[in-house]
């Protein structure tokens, strides 16, 4: 009997000792899910100090992989990578593992960023992150010149997600991109709308399974029936630290621990374009019908009675958020809530201040502004994955489109749903349909077509982009401009793709002045203000803007190869030389560099030099004939003057209105004795420079040796008149002197 | 004509000074490519007060006269203009008063390739040292030699603020016997 009656007390104990444990266990996990929220809060709201209090307050009392996660990611939008490093370093979680990673890519440790990315002794793990990892890792070996491994995991990347539009950039500097609509194209429509539809079937699946767990929308969507559409959206909000009202607790619930691929992947399509984003997916909750049952009747009332629109409407908010970087939000919201126009016209300033300076040659004859504007660009967009703070905004470019892409999307979202609302006035809607609630991105009320139709529109876009990017890195810059030509209208207003047009060097000084109003912390802004100190010649000045550029981004190719140019324009050629290399090491693929060295070495008459690098140059960028002259000038010091000869006709043709390569010609054929052709040369190049002071005294040099002295005079006169250097004045009276003097025995000038 | 060396001592007499430095875009400062040296100085005003572009402090002289402040270049080098900042108003006796400028090879061979007299200057004053032919714009050479010959009041040292030496621009292309004046040119001169 006493047993019996025991029993019943043992169970009973048993029973509340349960209760109590689960009470306080329930009551711990609140505790962590609070402090999670609490933090997410503070991070979205730009309080990194509260974030990190919390975080580590967080740790202490929860020590877990996940937390250090949590607290990483929160040094990490506080820039303070070091402290990243430290807290991560000799973790294995798949995450942790990213996040380490990314913290040793930006202290510059690339050794270690790769060995986390893929440890050696387990080659056939995963990379973490899945699309994000492998372009992480794809950097990590670009930066350590290991080209062909960079290509196969930017490649995989893309592969694993289709919209990671900064590596199709990386493979076309790399100069190993296929054709964008091969990349954007069936297969990619494909990938996308999987994961898209994925959540559909997720959000029939009410069990927290392992696989679910892995899918963040499952997460959002799991008994997305039983859950009422508010606490969707509060689950979804989680996912992006947003965490609505009234469930302050429910937070957490929606990240998968281990991250096997799967998982990550839809993770890193969400957070793709910003994957610092990713970390706050991090950490290993309670499964998540636990933390769901107990609130779910609380919420689903309330949600009931809040009406559809505005639920979806914050549902909507939500995944725009994840998309957003903490410095990319103040831009977005600014431009999709304000006039996008002086927007743009900042961002044009921007990227005409990128640009070089007046000697900017017009689109079709030099492609070569476009192009070192793209490599600016590209450089700026791996910056741009690095740098997390608010103010950095390095990623000029590809910030612009990624927004102009983002928003397209997600104004498309929302134009669906408050349907005529006409809420952005300055976004032009797409032709998706103006029905209800479809939600491409989180899968409530998923509508298939809608997807197909959403990603289909977005990859025909990133076809046109990927292809004239492409085009363009091979500079083939007519072919670009065609490309660009046939975007939308609004796209081709992005200042992304006017930047290419843009060649008013007049208004450099009042664009690099707007740009260094903007924002100070950009490397461009200083290069468009160093680039209107050496127009006017104050190339002291010009170098420490260059400078200061090259502070705030170490591997801004094109700032070391401003820095450089200066150097040469003070002769400093040590110097020269030095930031030149630094450029190409950073960039081998910058012709700019190439050529640069080639002028230093032209000028210190190591000619086989000057043309070993002028070819290099050419090859990179055939379509320069600048470059294509200087190559011949090389040559024709080398003595190879019928090669110099073949290559000043190529340049000629490669630009009818270039009159150098003519110039160079006709020299050419004068120190050849070909007398005649040479003045047949300078003839036709009157036509194209009429005020040239140089070619009338070429002309006059030449009469001269023939003896043609009235002639001579007359080109002389006129070569005077039109004001040549001090130097040159000089010369040229002195060869009139000896014109006089027929007789006597004239000296060599 | 072709007979006429320019190394004729022209004297003349230079007034005034200007109070802005204002020089030709087609020249260009050659004095940090130099080695300078003074004859004498005072502790605490020596030739670094001379090219610190700081108009506050000058070099002081201590010896006997002339004075001389010597330029001396790695390799030959075209110079066409010497400027000078001396102020009467401030140094008074200690102002300049003839000024001699000469060219060679090394302290060896100098001579005198210009001699200007300073009345009451208060700012910079420009010394050209080009002669009359256009062919003699320039002077090509290893060595300049500023000489204070006497100061205003029959001074004992002198006070010079500051110098600057000019030659021309070097042509931005390299292997170009001319420079281009056209835009069109210019333009497609270079690659940036």
């Amino acid at each position: 009997m006493k047993k019996t009656k025991t029993k019943p007390q043992i169970s009973l104990l048993s029973l509340s000792l349960s209760l109590s444990l689960s009470e306080s266990k329930m009551k711990e996990e609140a505790m962590e899910a609070i402090l999670r929220n609490t933090v997410q809060n503070s991070l979205r709201h730009f309080m990194y100090k509260n974030a990190i209090f919390f975080s580590e307050f967080l740790c202490a009392e929860f020590p877990s992989e996940a937390n250090l996660q949590l607290l990483a990611s929160c040094y990490l939008q506080d820039n303070r990578a070091q402290c990243a490093y430290h807290i991560l370093k000799g973790t294995q979680m798949a995450q942790s593992r990213y996040l380490f990673a990314l913290s040793c890519f930006q202290m510059d440790l690339l050794n270690e960023a790769e060995a986390a990315l893929c440890p050696a002794n387990e080659p056939i793990a995963e990379v973490p992150n899945g699309g994000a990892g492998h372009y992480l890792l794809g950097l990590v070996y670009r930066y350590t010149d290991r080209r062909t491994n960079a290509v196969h995991h930017f490649k995989q990347a893309l592969s694993l997600d289709p919209l990671l539009w900064t590596a199709y950039e990386e493979l076309c500097i790399l100069g190993a991109a296929e054709e964008a609509a091969a990349v954007f194209g069936e297969g990619a429509a494909i990938c996308i709308q999987k994961q898209y539809l994925h959540h559909t079937f997720a959000s029939h699946n009410s069990h927290v399974s392992e696989e679910d767990r892995n899918l963040t929308s499952s997460r959002n969507l799991v008994s997305a029936e039983e859950v009422s559409p508010r606490q969707l959206k509060q689950l979804s909000g989680n996912n992006v630290r947003e965490v609505p009202g009234s469930c302050q607790g429910m937070t957490t619930s929606v990240r998968g621990a281990g991250q096997p691929p799967n998982g990550v992947y839809h993770l890193s399509l969400y957070n793709t374009p910003s994957p610092i984003a990713t970390q706050f997916s991090a950490a290993a909750p309670p499964p998540l019908c636990r933390n769901l049952q107990p609130n779910g009747s609380n919420t689903s009332t309330a949600a009931a009675d809040s009406s559809p629109r505005s639920t979806i409407n914050s549902t909507i908010q939500a995944p725009r958020r994840k998309f957003v970087d903490e410095g990319k939000l103040r831009k977005i919201s600014g431009r999709l809530f304000s006039d996008s126009g002086p927007r743009r016209s900042t961002r044009l300033a921007a990227e005409a201040g990128a640009n070089a300076g007046t000697n900017a040659a017009s689109v079709a004859g030099n492609g070569t502004n476009n192009s070192s504007k793209y490599l600016g660009s590209s450089k700026l967009s791996s910056a741009a994955f690095r740098s997390v703070t608010v103010r950095k905004v390095p990623n000029w470019a590809n910030e612009n489109f990624d927004e102009g892409m983002r928003n397209e999307v997600f104004d498309d979202c929302r134009s669906n749903i408050v349907s005529g609302a006409g809420a952005l006035p300055s976004v032009d809607n797409k032709a998706l349909d103006q029905e209800g609630a479809t939600m491409p991105c989180s899968g409530v009320l998923l509508n298939n077509s809608k997807v197909l139709t959403g990603t289909a529109e977005i990859l025909s876009l990133l076809r046109l982009f990927g292809e004239g990017y492409r085009l363009s890195c091979m500079y083939r810059c007519q072919d670009a401009l065609e490309v660009y030509s046939k975007l939308p209208h609004k796209h081709y207003n992005t200042g992304w793709v006017l930047s290419q047009h843009l060649k008013e060097g007049m208004k450099l000084s009042y664009l690099a002045r707007e740009l260094i109003s903007t924002d100070r912390l950009a490397p461009q802004s200083w290069c468009a203000i160093g680039n209107c100190y050496s127009l006017q010649k104050d190339h002291e000045t010009a170098l420490k803007n260059f400078q200061r550029a090259v502070q705030l981004d170490s591997k801004f190719a094109y700032a070391h190869t401003l820095c450089a140019h200066e150097y040469v324009a003070l002769e400093e050629f040590e110097n020269g030389i030095r930031s030149y290399q630094s450029a190409l090491r950073i960039d081998s693929r910058h012709y700019n560099a190439w050529y640069g060295l080639g002028m230093v070495y032209l000028r210190q008459e190591k000619f086989e030099f000057a043309e070993h690098h002028f070819r290099t140059a050419c090859r990179i960028n055939p379509s320069s004939s600048i470059i294509m002259s200087y190559l011949g000038t090389a040559l024709h010091a080398l003595k190879r003057n019928s090669e110099a000869l073949e290559m000043m006709e190529r340049a000629i043709l490669a630009d009818r209105k270039n009159p150098l390569p003519m110039y160079q010609k006709a020299k050419i054929l004068e120190s050849l004795e070909s007398f005649d052709e040479a003045l047949e040369v300078l003839e036709e190049l009157k036509e194209y420079a009429p005020r040239e002071s140089s070619v009338y005294a070429l002309m006059g040099m030449i009469y001269k040796r023939l003896n043609m002295n009235d002639k001579a005079m007359l080109h002389f006169g006129l070569a005077l008149d039109l004001k040549p250097s001090a130097t040159d004045v000089a010369t040229i009276k002195a060869a009139m002197e000896k014109l006089h003097l027929p007789d006597e025995l004239a000296e060599d000038s | 004509m072709a007979t006429e060396s320019s190394e004729g001592e022209e004297e003349g007499k230079l007034t005034g000074g200007s109070p802005v430095l204002s020089v030709d875009e087609d020249l260009r400062e050659m004095g940090n490519k130099a080695a300078w040296s003074v004859s004498s100085c005072k502790s605490g005003n020596g030739v670094s007060s001379l090219r610190d572009d700081n108009l506050e402090t000058y070099w002081q002289s201590d010896g006997a006269q002339p004075h001389l402040v010597n330029v001396q270049f790695q390799k030959k080098v075209k110079l066409q203009l010497v400027v000078l900042y001396v102020d009467y108003k401030l140094d008074e006796s200690y102002t300049p008063s003839k000024v001699s400028i000469r060219a060679g090879d090394g302290f060896h061979n100098l001579k005198e390739i210009r001699s200007v007299e300073l009345v009451k200057p208060t700012g910079w004053v420009y010394i050209s040292l080009s002669g009359n032919d256009p062919r003699e714009t320039f002077v090509n050479t290893f060595m300049l030699q500023i000489a204070v010959l006497s100061n205003h009041l029959n001074g004992r040292d002198t006070h010079v603020r500051q110098i600057k030496v000019y030659g021309p621009r070097p042509n931005p292309i390299p292997h170009q016997r001319f420079q281009f004046t056209s835009t069109e040119l210019n333009t497609y001169a270079f690659v940036r």
